[in-house]
């Protein structure tokens, strides 16, 4: 039978530091195996467990989108022993992967449909996965409006995307930071009032949210305000999942496991669950 | 199938049966403590505890397992084939505890088809096996299986059921595995009219001997109700977090995986983990989501007594009495229970 448990080989085809500090790092994977990339298939909001053999195995959320066929794409903040190893990753090296797992952002519902993304810092990850995906079936959704905040200018990942995605007619991006810092011509403030300032209509419309804990527990409210119901509020949720598949039991919030019931869950759903966030 | 009845003179007999086909288990002394071990004889079986300081649990969910191993080559799954695991002697809190403990491990509930949410290492060990439980003609005063629809006599997760009745174990199969094996072993013999009324004589007696159940109806819903009050404090404020219960727990089952290696080799090792430890839940960052010795001691019980039913539909709790017998502190699950229900009855 399947043992979930055993790791895919992934080999790294690029490598990419996403801040001056070298602390964020982007890292396209590829499958060492052929076979395993054709019966790998995930949707934005999903996650894996990435193994440095050895060291041990951490959850990172899925940043590139299904759309992009060649290569996984991950961005790793250097924090503990397993980043620690992944930020001395080489290109070339072949690194142990297991997923994907848990749960997705609703993209089916949300054809036909507005949709605002909220995120905060180095969060961005599976954000960027659901942003491709819909913007590479652009028709099916109506406006796209993106509020992206981060302490400071250096440390949004992405930069050179958001530069293009900005330029782009089709989608509402706007950045804020915490602080103002000189030559900064976005937005300055935290993310739950640029959210109100910016004010998207909730009517026909789905709000996602992903980013630290204290963002995403004042925002939730700012959505609720502007009308959005909590049946069309999203948030992916993040423990220290270890197995990934409902065994281990460090990761529930409440009876839900956010490795499988999540990490993706309404507003609704997390209404009925104690202290989520 | 009827009953059948094994002479005691016969046990050793009776294992090396067993033992011909199946790695048979069963309660054992290892230092002056007793737990499953692997037996080839009948002499080797210590009944003299009712519960075995250890749970069986570690049979089909060992305290480190190898997962897979690897080396520069890449990774090997670890050998799982083995010959089926007979357990004998298994308490019938302990039979049920692999009922509830293979909810998880067989698979997922939302989705119970998925290879994916299937635990090989557990599934291959106990699909296959066969457990001869073992009825308790004197239970402990830390015994509260009858809080849980269970009983000294109950026979829920077993294949036979034993009863030492004097001279004798009186045997019944409960599965169909339990009515082939009973078939296959030659040392059995039918037993009598009399057998079967002391039997039930025996069970009646030994279900008189429990103390009378906490109303447990409702338990679920109640620890949710209280789970931002201050009870909790008052509950956990002598807990040390030592992990003594989680540990001894037949239904406990959280786990760690960690990584033994040296260079290029080494293996990934499954171990125990417990939900009272600090660490359990520390993210890399620091932030802790369980950071409070009152958030892990709420965890564990509201895993047992209200998350885990809201998703299988029973209390993750087979009242053993292995918590009470370990606990450093002599926190008492059972005065935990009922603090609760009473906290509640008053309006609070």
């Amino acid at each position: 039978m399947a043992n979930p448990y055993i790791p895919l080989q992934m080999k790294v085809q690029r490598i990419e530091t996403e801040d001056p500090d070298r602390t964020l790092r982007t890292y396209d994977l590829t499958f060492v195996n052929e076979s395993e990339k054709e019966a790998f298939n995930y949707l934005p909001g999903q996650f894996c467990e990435i193994s440095i053999l050895g060291k041990g195995e951490s959850p990172f959320g899925i940043a590139s989108s299904p759309t992009e066929k060649d290569y996984l794409r991950f961005t790793v903040n250097r924090t503990g022993s397993v980043t620690n190893d992944i930020h001395y990753l080489r290109n070339g090296d072949i690194i142990g992967m297991r997923g994907p797992l848990g749960n997705w952002y609703p993209v089916d519902d949300m054809k036909g449909m507005n949709v605002l993304i909220v995120g905060g810092g180095f969060a961005f990850t599976t954000l960027r996965s659901l942003l491709i995906y819909l913007l590479d079936s652009r028709d099916d959704y109506k406006d796209i409006t993106v509020i992206y905040g981060a302490r400071n200018p250096d440390l949004f990942i992405y930069k050179d995307e958001i530069a293009i995605w900005k330029q782009r007619d089709d989608i509402q991006f706007h950045l804020t930071i915490d602080n103002p810092v000189d030559g900064w011509t976005d937005k300055t403030g935290f993310v739950p009032t640029v959210t109100k300032e910016v004010s998207p209509g909730p009517d026909n419309a789905m709000a996602i949210v992903c980013g630290p804990p204290v963002m995403i527990k004042y925002t939730l409210p700012v959505l609720t305000e502007l009308g959005f119901p909590d049946e069309r509020i999203y948030t992916s949720l993040e423990r220290r999942m270890k197995c990934g598949i409902g065994k281990c039991g460090r990761c529930n919030i409440g009876s839900k496991y956010i490795c499988i019931d999540g990490p993706v869950f309404s507003m609704a759903e997390l209404k009925n669950i104690p202290e989520t966030v | 199938m009827n009953m059948v009845r094994l002479d005691k003179q016969n046990l050793d007999n009776f294992i090396r049966e067993l033992s011909a086909e199946y790695s048979v288990y069963a309660p054992g002394n290892t230092g002056g403590k007793t737990e499953f071990i692997p037996v080839e004889s009948g002499d080797e079986i210590d009944f003299s505890r009712t519960v075995t300081d250890m749970s069986p649990k570690g049979i089909f969910f060992p305290p480190a397992e190898v997962l897979f191993e690897y080396d520069k080559d890449g990774v090997r799954a670890a050998q799982t084939s083995h010959r089926p695991i007979a357990v004998f002697g298994m308490r019938s809190c302990d039979a049920r505890s692999l009922v509830m403990l293979d909810r998880v491990f067989g698979s997922a509930i939302q989705m119970p088809d998925d290879e994916k949410f299937q635990d090989p290492y557990w599934k291959e060990k106990y699909d296959s096996s066969l457990i001869f439980g073992f009825a308790c003609n004197e239970p402990l005063s830390t015994c509260f299986c009858n809080w849980f629809s269970g009983g000294p006599y109950n026979r829920d997760g077993m294949d036979v059921s034993v009863v030492d009745a004097g001279d004798v174990y009186l045997m019944e199969p409960v599965s169909d595995k339990g009515i082939e094996i009973i078939s296959k072993l030659s040392c059995l013999t039918d037993a009598s009219e009399e057998d079967k009324a002391l039997l039930e004589k025996m069970a009646s007696d030994a279900e008189s001997m429990m103390t009378a159940p906490l109303d447990v109806e409702g338990l679920g819903e109640r620890l949710t109700a209280l789970f931002d009050e201050s009870i909790w404090d008052e509950i956990s404020a002598k807990c040390v977090n030592c992990g003594a219960c989680t540990f001894s727990c037949p239904t406990c089952h959280c786990f760690d995986m960690q990584d033994e290696g040296k260079g290029e080799k080494g293996k990934r090792v499954r171990i125990w983990d417990s939900c009272m430890l600090p660490i359990f839940t520390m993210e890399a960052s620091g932030h802790n989501p369980r950071a409070l010795s009152r958030d892990r001691v709420r965890q564990r019980v509201m895993h047992k007594y209200s998350y885990y039913p809201e998703n299988y539909g029973e209390i993750l709790c087979t009242g053993c009495g292995r918590c009470v017998m370990v606990c450093p502190v002599n926190l008492d699950i059972r005065e935990v229970l009922k603090k609760f229900i009473a906290y509640n009855e008053q309006g609070k």
